[in-house]
């Protein structure tokens, strides 16, 4: 993925006839036809968005559905082979950046990544505990660690249960004011990108969204790890969804 | 230009249809028979016979005769072991590779088997388009559906069918979304729907959003081992319970044969006989709720995926014949809050939504657009045999992924790569697709090397790999090697290998047709003897003796329709036709009545 933001200028070459293209244009404009998908251009500017992070869900739908008429794999199956890779390459692209998008935090997320704000690897980032968030980790793992005892010792589903139901309680809250601390954020950005804010503002925000974003990632393992805590009692495992 | 057809190769019945003048349409025999029995029976002499004669020979050469053959599919030999002892036909392989199924001398692979069903369909097609007068009337390109939920193992091996039957396959495309095409053209519909498809050896549930024309599929979910195959199984059960469980083929099958019959007797009527026995539709329902009851998992976890409550959705439908089970409907009915709709022949809308999956790709017409989702995560093993996903479950499809390896020794110039599909989050507890090998990687110290592998799923569902070195940008070169498929290079010699054996010859044909004609009659007479109504009609209608006329001319069919006089089996028939003759006239005229007095047929 190139991380450089892409100037709108001429970036993508037709093969068909040599002839350039703004990078967030799909068929070429001299021959009109479908561009091969270079290696410029993002999400946003893919599916004409400003790289902004409010959007309203019925938008991305819309622009999806119009781009998918335009280049999915069904209307060049008679077409020259090159045409035919370059509608199922502009295809792909476009499912996954609808994929991406339509998601409020893989949006933000995605952005942090265009922006170089990512963490450098998914496991580096949740196994570090936020700063923020020491305090709540140490008293669940406390409480962990006596439940597990507690069924060690034979307990009783309904004793340690409800007990690891009311640990569960202070992070859920945590996950909450998250979301609404992200929402904060994500209007701000909004508002810099539209009044084209400095580069140094821009970072700051994103330097806090990034916290954010991580310290959600983290509240979402623990959830998942007390939920297989809860499960793990009496039934299986795990459960199998995929009948192979 | 060659005509284009759509194809729906199911487990128990496959039926070809195309776009005629702008209306999909179910292609039949000359009885009127749209629906191919997925039977392939092998005859001593090496004549392969495909559909309503093989189904027949079931019962007298069970063992040179193989249905529901898309069971195996795709399968390894350990996938199958437990079932293979139910069919009356030789299942072999060595583990880690296909299937093998004994057909009459010989032994095939399941996309073989079904090869030879698609070249029946692909015959039919062309006779049709022969009799109707076209120029040209071969079939080269298909549309073939399959379960939406089929791995890439079992889609790949339904396209390598396609290929050693002589089509060239143009799309792979799921069962439940061709429906709603099918059904979409009908009605302009924009909402939400859910199409429930229970067929002969598979369960489907996908959510789709239709709006402006274009068909999204926002999650699927399903069993690949669960359908009307599974019901006839308990019964049948029962059956042997009662009267032993050593029994030979031929009865086996007679049994099997008996079971189904029962099966859709119980769906119109309340109760009936099964080998002399009574069996009541409340005892039938309690036998199969567990079955059925196995469906409503998936509905969930596809509604779950979508995001949705069973009360948002705007519209249910059903598909596959297992669907005309009352208690299925009632279910899923209850779970939806709402009436399913069945105003299309569940048997025959999948074929019909394939035909115009078909006629979109060939005019490029672009009224319509389906865009349908990968059933199954795809991932990667990673260190301490976990799985990496690299593309979730219910992406839309086309769809992209890649990561990027490095090496763990210095100067390495391989890595081992192995392609998994599944949820789970342990190798062993996923569908291995295929392993192999990044070779021709530059050497270098022991972590410098990045190779991105690029996985990409096509818009029939199916996945190819390319990798590139990234310091390098040297592309390289990935045999991939299906853990349970075929190589290009052995669908290429059985392409080869089928020309070589010569289909039924002309007469053999026509004695064919001649039978399938007569059983066509026998099963409209024996349904109309079975009808709730028939006692009445008899009584009030019929003439002195002409019950038993027709109960004779039934008798007499039935006696001779497997002899191999085709002019003695014709005359049978016909007389079976003339003696239901006027009875058939009440009964037209009775439903006529009825559906003018707003009345449903199956209410009078």
């Amino acid at each position: 993925m190139s991380s450089s933001p892409a100037p709108a200028t001429s970036l993508q070459v037709c093969r068909e006839c040599g002839g350039g293209a703004p990078v967030d244009v799909h068929f070429c404009p001299q021959c009109t036809k479908i561009l091969t998908l270079g290696r410029h251009g993002d999400y946003f500017s893919f599916l004409g968005l400003p790289r902004k992070l409010n959007i309203p869900a019925a938008d991305i739908e819309q622009r999806f559905r119009a781009l998918s008429r335009q280049f999915h794999p069904d209307f060049f199956y008679n077409a020259t082979p090159a045409e035919r890779r370059a509608s199922l390459e502009r295809s792909s692209y476009l499912n996954d950046a609808y994929r991406t998008l339509k998601q409020p935090v893989a949006r933000i997320e995605y952005l942090l990544q265009l922006e170089n704000m990512a963490a450098r690897s998914p496991q580096e980032a949740s196994k570090q505990v936020p700063p923020a968030l020491l305090e709540e980790v140490f008293e669940l793992n406390e409480e962990l660690d006596a439940i597990r005892d507690e069924r060690a010792s034979g307990a009783a589903a309904d004793v340690w249960k409800p007990r690891l139901e009311r640990a569960r309680a202070p992070i859920e809250a945590k996950r909450q004011s998250h979301e609404a601390q992200l929402q904060e954020l994500a209007t701000t950005w909004d508002t810099l990108v539209d009044r084209g804010a400095s580069a140094a503002e821009r970072h700051d925000v994103l330097e806090k969204l990034r916290e954010r974003i991580l310290e959600r990632n983290y509240i979402s393992n623990l959830l998942a790890g007390i939920e297989r805590e809860l499960n793990s009692g009496g039934g299986p495992q795990e459960k199998d969804l995929t009948a192979l | 230009m060659s005509k284009v057809v759509g194809i729906d190769l199911g487990t128990t019945n496959s039926l070809v249809a195309y776009v005629k003048d702008g209306v999909p349409t179910v292609i039949r025999d000359n009885g009127g028979d749209a629906l191919v029995p997925s039977i392939v029976s092998a005859a001593a002499d090496g004549t392969m016979y495909v559909g309503r004669e093989a189904q027949r020979r079931l019962l007298t050469e069970p063992e040179r005769t193989v249905y529901s053959v898309k069971r195996f599919m795709g399968k390894g030999i350990e996938d199958v072991q437990d079932e293979a002892r139910l069919f009356p036909f030789g299942v072999s392989g060595t583990p880690g590779g296909v299937v093998r199924i004994g057909l009459g001398d010989r032994e095939f692979t399941p996309p073989e088997v079904s090869a030879l069903i698609l070249r029946e369909l692909k015959h039919r097609a062309e006779q049709h388009f022969a009799d109707m007068g076209e120029i040209d009337p071969e079939i080269e390109r298909a549309v073939i559906t399959v379960p939406a939920y089929f791995n890439d193992a079992q889609r790949t091996a339904t396209r390598d069918a396609g290929r050693i039957a002589g089509l060239d396959v143009m799309r792979i495309i799921n069962e439940p979304t061709a429906a709603s095409l099918a059904y979409g053209l009908d009605k302009r519909h924009t909402g939400l729907i859910a199409v429930y498809d229970l067929g002969g050896g598979t369960f489907d549930i996908s959510i789709l959003r239709v709006e402006d024309g274009v068909f999204q599929v926002l999650a699927t979910n399903g069993d690949t081992h669960l359908g009307g195959d599974d019901i006839d199984l308990l019964l049948m059960h029962r059956v042997l319970a009662e009267q032993g469980w050593s029994q030979p083929a031929e009865r086996i099958q007679e049994i099997r044969k008996a079971v189904i019959q029962a099966k859709w007797d119980l769906s119109d009527g309340e109760s009936t006989d099964l080998l002399g026995k009574p069996i009541t539709r409340a005892e039938f329902e309690a036998l199969i709720r567990p079955l059925v009851e196995r469906t409503l998992g998936p509905c969930r976890q596809a509604l779950a995926d979508a995001e949705l409550d069973p009360s948002q959705v705007d519209e249910v439908v059903l598909v596959g014949g297992s669907t005309r089970i009352p208690l299925v409907r009632r279910l899923v009915g209850e779970l939806f809050g709402r009436t399913p709709h069945s105003e299309l022949n569940p048997d025959e809308v999948v074929a019909l939504g394939a035909a115009v999956q078909a006629d979109i790709l060939e005019t490029g017409n672009r009224e319509m657009l389906l865009l349908d989702v990968t059933p199954l995560s795809l991932g990667i093993e990673t260190m301490g045999g976990v799985v990496s996903k690299i593309i979730m479950r219910n992406s839309t499809i086309p769809a992209t992924g890649s990561e990027t390896f490095t090496t763990g020794v210095d100067s390495q110039t391989a890595v081992d790569i192995h392609v998994l599909q599944g949820e789970r989050e342990l190798v062993e507890d996923n569908r291995s697709l295929a392993r192999f090998k990044l070779r021709g990687i530059p050497p270098m110290p022991a972590g410098l090397p990045r190779v991105q592998v690029q996985f990409q799923i096509d818009a029939s569902g199916i996945l190819s790999v390319t990798a590139r070195e990234l310091r390098t940008n040297v592309e390289q070169t990935i045999q991939v090697t299906p853990s349970y498929g075929l190589t290009d290079d052995e669908v290429e010699r059985m392409l080869l290998d089928s020309f070589e054996h010569a289909e039924a010859d002309f007469a053999a044909r026509l004695l064919i047709d001649a039978r399938n004609e007569a059983e066509n009659d026998v099963r409209a007479t024996e349904k109309s003897l079975r009808a709730p109504e028939f006692e009445e009609i008899a009584r009030a209608e019929l003439g002195p003796g002409e019950h038993d006329r027709i109960v004779a001319a039934l008798a007499d069919v039935k006696r001779v329709i497997n002899e191999t006089d085709r002019e003695l089996i014709q005359a049978k028939a016909h007389a079976l036709q003339d003696a239901t003759r006027h009875l058939a006239e009440v009964m037209m005229n009775r439903s006529v009545q009825a559906a003018l007095s707003g009345r449903s047929v199956n209410e009078v």
